[in-house]
Protein backbone atom coordinates (compact mmCIF):
# COMPACT_ATOMS: atom_id res chain seq x y z
CA UNK A 1 0.00 0.00 0.00
CA UNK A 2 1.40 3.54 -0.46
CA UNK A 3 3.25 4.62 2.68
CA UNK A 4 1.47 8.28 1.78
CA UNK A 5 -1.85 6.95 2.35
CA UNK A 6 -1.12 5.10 5.09
CA UNK A 7 0.23 7.68 6.93
CA UNK A 8 -2.49 9.88 5.58
CA UNK A 9 -5.18 7.62 7.13
CA UNK A 10 -3.07 7.04 9.96
CA UNK A 11 -4.93 9.84 11.88
CA UNK A 12 -8.39 9.06 12.88
CA UNK A 13 -10.36 11.90 12.22
CA UNK A 14 -8.90 11.53 8.22
CA UNK A 15 -10.00 7.89 8.52
CA UNK A 16 -13.76 9.02 9.95
CA UNK A 17 -14.32 11.45 6.90
CA UNK A 18 -12.80 9.20 4.39
CA UNK A 19 -15.16 5.74 5.64
CA UNK A 20 -18.55 8.16 6.31
CA UNK A 21 -17.90 9.95 2.66
CA UNK A 22 -16.73 6.60 1.05
CA UNK A 23 -20.55 4.97 2.49
CA UNK A 24 -22.62 8.50 1.84
CA UNK A 25 -22.77 10.57 -1.61
CA UNK A 26 -22.29 13.33 0.16
CA UNK A 27 -22.23 15.27 3.73
CA UNK A 28 -22.48 17.95 5.08
CA UNK A 29 -19.28 20.12 6.97
CA UNK A 30 -22.06 20.27 10.19
CA UNK A 31 -22.24 16.20 9.83
CA UNK A 32 -18.60 15.68 9.42
CA UNK A 33 -18.16 17.34 12.50
CA UNK A 34 -20.92 15.24 14.39
CA UNK A 35 -19.88 11.69 13.34
CA UNK A 36 -15.71 12.29 13.74
CA UNK A 37 -16.45 14.19 16.94
CA UNK A 38 -13.89 16.81 16.18
CA UNK A 39 -13.57 20.52 16.75
CA UNK A 40 -14.29 22.66 13.67
CA UNK A 41 -10.47 23.86 13.48
CA UNK A 42 -9.21 20.31 13.72
CA UNK A 43 -12.02 18.59 10.94
CA UNK A 44 -11.39 21.87 8.58
CA UNK A 45 -7.50 21.41 8.99
CA UNK A 46 -8.16 17.51 8.16
CA UNK A 47 -10.45 17.91 5.00
CA UNK A 48 -8.19 20.52 3.12
CA UNK A 49 -5.60 17.59 3.80
CA UNK A 50 -7.66 15.49 2.22
CA UNK A 51 -8.73 17.81 -0.31
CA UNK A 52 -4.98 18.45 -1.06
CA UNK A 53 -4.41 14.78 -1.68
CA UNK A 54 -7.07 14.71 -4.17
CA UNK A 55 -9.39 12.20 -2.07
CA UNK A 56 -12.50 13.99 -1.43
CA UNK A 57 -14.00 16.97 -3.07
CA UNK A 58 -15.20 19.98 -1.09
CA UNK A 59 -18.03 22.11 -2.65
CA UNK A 60 -19.19 25.67 -0.95
CA UNK A 61 -22.21 27.30 -1.48
CA UNK A 62 -24.97 29.50 -0.15
CA UNK A 63 -28.42 28.66 1.22
CA UNK A 64 -30.35 31.27 2.04
CA UNK A 65 -28.04 33.55 4.01
CA UNK A 66 -25.86 30.52 5.70
CA UNK A 67 -22.86 29.00 3.58
CA UNK A 68 -23.24 25.40 3.28
CA UNK A 69 -19.93 23.14 3.11
CA UNK A 70 -20.45 19.53 1.11
CA UNK A 71 -17.54 17.05 0.98
CA UNK A 72 -17.96 14.18 -1.26
CA UNK A 73 -15.21 11.53 -2.49
CA UNK A 74 -13.21 10.95 -5.58
CA UNK A 75 -13.28 8.34 -7.54
CA UNK A 76 -9.61 8.39 -6.60
CA UNK A 77 -10.39 8.74 -3.08
CA UNK A 78 -12.51 5.34 -3.71
CA UNK A 79 -9.86 3.42 -5.50
CA UNK A 80 -7.57 4.38 -2.51
CA UNK A 81 -9.84 3.51 0.09
CA UNK A 82 -10.83 0.18 -1.15
CA UNK A 83 -6.65 -0.57 -1.25
CA UNK A 84 -6.52 0.48 2.26
CA UNK A 85 -9.14 -2.06 3.33
CA UNK A 86 -8.01 -4.66 1.23
CA UNK A 87 -4.52 -4.53 2.84
CA UNK A 88 -6.53 -4.05 6.48
CA UNK A 89 -7.83 -7.58 5.31
CA UNK A 90 -4.38 -9.21 4.62
CA UNK A 91 -3.62 -8.79 8.48
CA UNK A 92 -5.87 -11.20 8.57
CA UNK A 93 -7.15 -9.19 11.63
CA UNK A 94 -11.04 -9.28 10.19
CA UNK A 95 -11.39 -12.72 10.97
CA UNK A 96 -11.65 -12.03 14.86
CA UNK A 97 -12.78 -8.08 14.65
CA UNK A 98 -16.30 -7.26 13.93
CA UNK A 99 -16.21 -5.99 10.41
CA UNK A 100 -18.97 -5.98 7.63
CA UNK A 101 -17.20 -3.74 5.80
CA UNK A 102 -16.38 -6.49 3.23
CA UNK A 103 -19.58 -6.65 0.96
CA UNK A 104 -18.80 -2.99 0.34
CA UNK A 105 -15.46 -3.79 -1.42
CA UNK B 1 -3.76 3.78 16.28
CA UNK B 2 -3.53 -0.34 15.84
CA UNK B 3 -5.22 -2.07 12.91
CA UNK B 4 -7.88 -3.38 14.78
CA UNK B 5 -9.14 0.20 16.29
CA UNK B 6 -8.88 1.22 12.01
CA UNK B 7 -11.48 -1.42 11.34
CA UNK B 8 -13.20 -0.52 14.35
CA UNK B 9 -13.56 3.04 13.28
CA UNK B 10 -14.69 2.02 9.54
CA UNK B 11 -17.11 0.20 11.05
CA UNK B 12 -18.63 2.68 12.96
CA UNK B 13 -18.53 5.45 10.44
CA UNK B 14 -20.46 2.49 7.85
CA UNK B 15 -22.99 2.26 10.89
CA UNK B 16 -23.28 6.11 11.11
CA UNK B 17 -23.72 6.23 7.26
CA UNK B 18 -27.29 4.12 7.41
CA UNK B 19 -29.97 5.49 5.05
CA UNK B 20 -32.49 7.10 7.74
CA UNK B 21 -35.92 5.30 6.75
CA UNK B 22 -37.80 7.25 9.30
CA UNK B 23 -38.85 10.45 6.40
CA UNK B 24 -39.90 7.76 3.83
CA UNK B 25 -42.34 6.37 7.07
CA UNK B 26 -43.32 9.63 7.29
CA UNK B 27 -44.36 9.92 3.51
CA UNK B 28 -46.00 7.14 3.27
CA UNK B 29 -48.48 7.90 7.04
CA UNK B 30 -48.90 11.06 5.37
CA UNK B 31 -50.08 10.55 1.82
CA UNK B 32 -52.32 7.27 3.67
CA UNK B 33 -54.18 10.00 6.10
CA UNK B 34 -54.04 12.60 3.23
CA UNK B 35 -55.46 10.23 0.17
CA UNK B 36 -58.05 8.59 2.89
CA UNK B 37 -59.40 11.59 4.59
CA UNK B 38 -60.21 13.37 0.92
CA UNK B 39 -62.08 10.18 -0.33
CA UNK B 40 -63.94 9.87 3.18
CA UNK B 41 -65.22 13.48 2.66
CA UNK B 42 -65.57 12.64 -0.95
CA UNK B 43 -68.16 9.79 -0.33
CA UNK B 44 -69.43 11.28 2.45
CA UNK B 45 -70.41 14.47 0.24
CA UNK B 46 -70.61 13.58 -3.21
CA UNK B 47 -73.67 16.21 -4.10
CA UNK B 48 -70.73 18.79 -3.24
CA UNK B 49 -67.68 17.96 -4.35
CA UNK B 50 -69.25 16.89 -8.13
CA UNK B 51 -71.56 19.98 -7.84
CA UNK B 52 -69.94 20.64 -11.21
CA UNK B 53 -68.18 18.74 -14.03
CA UNK B 54 -64.84 19.89 -13.00
CA UNK B 55 -64.72 20.26 -9.17
CA UNK B 56 -64.33 16.46 -8.51
CA UNK B 57 -61.38 17.08 -10.64
CA UNK B 58 -60.64 20.08 -8.98
CA UNK B 59 -60.56 18.34 -6.23
CA UNK B 60 -58.50 16.02 -6.64
CA UNK B 61 -55.70 17.55 -8.69
CA UNK B 62 -55.32 20.87 -6.08
CA UNK B 63 -55.10 19.69 -3.28
CA UNK B 64 -52.69 16.46 -3.82
CA UNK B 65 -50.71 19.28 -5.13
CA UNK B 66 -50.71 21.30 -2.07
CA UNK B 67 -49.84 17.91 0.18
CA UNK B 68 -47.32 17.20 -2.65
CA UNK B 69 -45.86 21.35 -2.31
CA UNK B 70 -45.92 20.49 1.54
CA UNK B 71 -44.23 17.03 1.61
CA UNK B 72 -41.22 18.40 -0.57
CA UNK B 73 -40.56 21.27 1.73
CA UNK B 74 -40.85 19.05 4.21
CA UNK B 75 -38.29 15.92 2.87
CA UNK B 76 -36.15 19.47 1.75
CA UNK B 77 -35.75 20.58 5.09
CA UNK B 78 -35.54 16.60 6.76
CA UNK B 79 -32.44 16.32 3.99
CA UNK B 80 -31.05 19.38 5.43
CA UNK B 81 -31.07 18.05 9.06
CA UNK B 82 -29.51 14.79 7.91
CA UNK B 83 -26.16 16.85 6.64
CA UNK B 84 -25.74 13.89 4.32
CA UNK B 85 -27.74 12.09 1.21
CA UNK B 86 -27.33 8.23 0.38
CA UNK B 87 -27.90 6.38 -3.13
CA UNK B 88 -30.54 4.72 -1.68
CA UNK B 89 -32.17 7.63 -0.62
CA UNK B 90 -31.66 9.14 -3.72
CA UNK B 91 -33.02 6.14 -5.88
CA UNK B 92 -35.96 6.42 -3.40
CA UNK B 93 -36.73 10.55 -3.81
CA UNK B 94 -36.27 9.67 -8.09
CA UNK B 95 -38.74 6.78 -7.86
CA UNK B 96 -41.44 8.73 -5.38
CA UNK B 97 -40.96 12.13 -7.90
CA UNK B 98 -41.82 9.98 -11.13
CA UNK B 99 -44.73 8.67 -9.27
CA UNK B 100 -45.67 12.28 -8.42
CA UNK B 101 -45.23 13.12 -11.77
CA UNK B 102 -47.31 10.30 -13.53
CA UNK B 103 -49.70 10.86 -10.53
CA UNK B 104 -50.35 14.67 -11.76
CA UNK B 105 -50.12 13.20 -15.58
CA UNK B 106 -52.88 10.76 -14.89
CA UNK B 107 -55.34 12.77 -12.88
CA UNK B 108 -54.89 15.77 -15.63
CA UNK B 109 -55.52 13.60 -18.51
CA UNK B 110 -58.58 12.00 -16.46
CA UNK B 111 -60.04 15.63 -15.72
CA UNK B 112 -59.97 16.38 -19.48
CA UNK B 113 -61.52 13.47 -20.78
CA UNK B 114 -63.89 13.01 -18.04
CA UNK B 115 -62.63 9.63 -16.63
CA UNK B 116 -62.39 8.13 -13.26
CA UNK B 117 -58.79 8.69 -12.32
CA UNK B 118 -58.65 6.37 -9.55
CA UNK B 119 -57.67 2.55 -11.12
CA UNK B 120 -54.98 3.86 -13.14
CA UNK B 121 -53.38 6.10 -9.79
CA UNK B 122 -53.98 2.99 -7.77
CA UNK B 123 -52.10 0.91 -10.19
CA UNK B 124 -49.30 3.16 -10.71
CA UNK B 125 -49.00 3.57 -6.87
CA UNK B 126 -49.24 0.03 -6.35
CA UNK B 127 -45.78 -0.59 -8.84
CA UNK B 128 -44.34 2.11 -7.07
CA UNK B 129 -44.60 0.32 -3.51
CA UNK B 130 -43.94 -2.76 -4.90
CA UNK B 131 -40.60 -1.33 -6.21
CA UNK B 132 -39.39 0.89 -2.85
CA UNK B 133 -40.09 -2.22 -0.51
CA UNK B 134 -37.95 -4.36 -2.83
CA UNK B 135 -35.48 -1.76 -3.25
CA UNK B 136 -35.03 -1.21 0.84
CA UNK B 137 -36.29 -5.10 1.05
CA UNK B 138 -38.99 -4.35 3.75
CA UNK B 139 -41.81 -6.94 2.68
CA UNK B 140 -44.79 -4.87 4.37
CA UNK B 141 -44.63 -2.23 1.38
CA UNK B 142 -44.02 -5.02 -1.56
CA UNK B 143 -47.50 -6.98 -0.07
CA UNK B 144 -49.32 -3.49 0.57
CA UNK B 145 -48.44 -3.13 -3.28
CA UNK B 146 -49.53 -6.48 -4.06
CA UNK B 147 -52.40 -5.49 -2.34
CA UNK B 148 -53.46 -2.93 -4.18
CA UNK B 149 -52.40 -4.32 -7.60
CA UNK B 150 -55.28 -6.55 -6.63
CA UNK B 151 -57.72 -3.92 -5.70
CA UNK B 152 -56.67 -2.64 -9.21
CA UNK B 153 -57.12 -5.73 -11.24
CA UNK B 154 -60.94 -6.02 -9.47
CA UNK B 155 -61.76 -2.33 -10.46
CA UNK B 156 -61.61 -3.83 -13.81
CA UNK B 157 -63.15 -7.38 -13.32
CA UNK B 158 -66.18 -5.73 -11.05
CA UNK B 159 -66.06 -2.24 -12.35
CA UNK B 160 -69.54 -1.29 -10.26
CA UNK B 161 -67.67 -1.20 -7.00
CA UNK B 162 -67.16 1.98 -5.90
CA UNK B 163 -63.60 3.61 -6.53
CA UNK B 164 -63.58 5.40 -3.59
CA UNK B 165 -64.02 2.18 -0.85
CA UNK B 166 -61.23 0.72 -2.70
CA UNK B 167 -59.16 3.47 -2.96
CA UNK B 168 -60.17 3.95 1.13
CA UNK B 169 -58.92 0.34 1.58
CA UNK B 170 -56.19 -0.41 -1.07
CA UNK B 171 -54.61 3.14 0.60
CA UNK B 172 -54.64 2.00 4.02
CA UNK B 173 -53.09 -1.36 3.11
CA UNK B 174 -50.98 0.20 0.53
CA UNK B 175 -49.59 2.70 1.77
CA UNK B 176 -50.79 3.97 5.87
CA UNK B 177 -50.18 0.08 7.12
CA UNK B 178 -46.77 -0.38 5.59
CA UNK B 179 -45.79 3.33 6.81
CA UNK B 180 -46.65 2.92 10.21
CA UNK B 181 -44.74 -0.85 10.38
CA UNK B 182 -41.81 1.03 9.38
CA UNK B 183 -41.41 3.92 11.24
CA UNK B 184 -42.07 0.93 14.17
CA UNK B 185 -38.93 -0.30 12.58
CA UNK B 186 -35.69 0.06 14.95
CA UNK B 187 -32.82 -0.10 12.69
CA UNK B 188 -32.63 1.52 9.56
CA UNK B 189 -30.97 0.01 6.35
Amino acid sequence: MNKELEKLLFNPVRLKILSFLFSVENASFKKLIEVSEATKGNISVQIKKLEDAGLIKVRKKFEGNYPLTLCKITSKGKTSFKVFLKSLQSYGINESADVDFKNRI
Amino acid sequence: MNKVDQIKVINDMINEARTNLKPLSFNLVFWGIFINIMSIIHYTFPSFIQQTNYSAGIYWIFLPMIGMIYMTRWNIKKYKEMGYSTTLGRVIKIVWAVFGLGWLMISGLAFYQGINPVPDILFLLGLVSVLTGAIIKFKPIILGGIFLLIFVLSLYIYPGQNALIVNIIGITLGLLIPGILLNRMKTNE
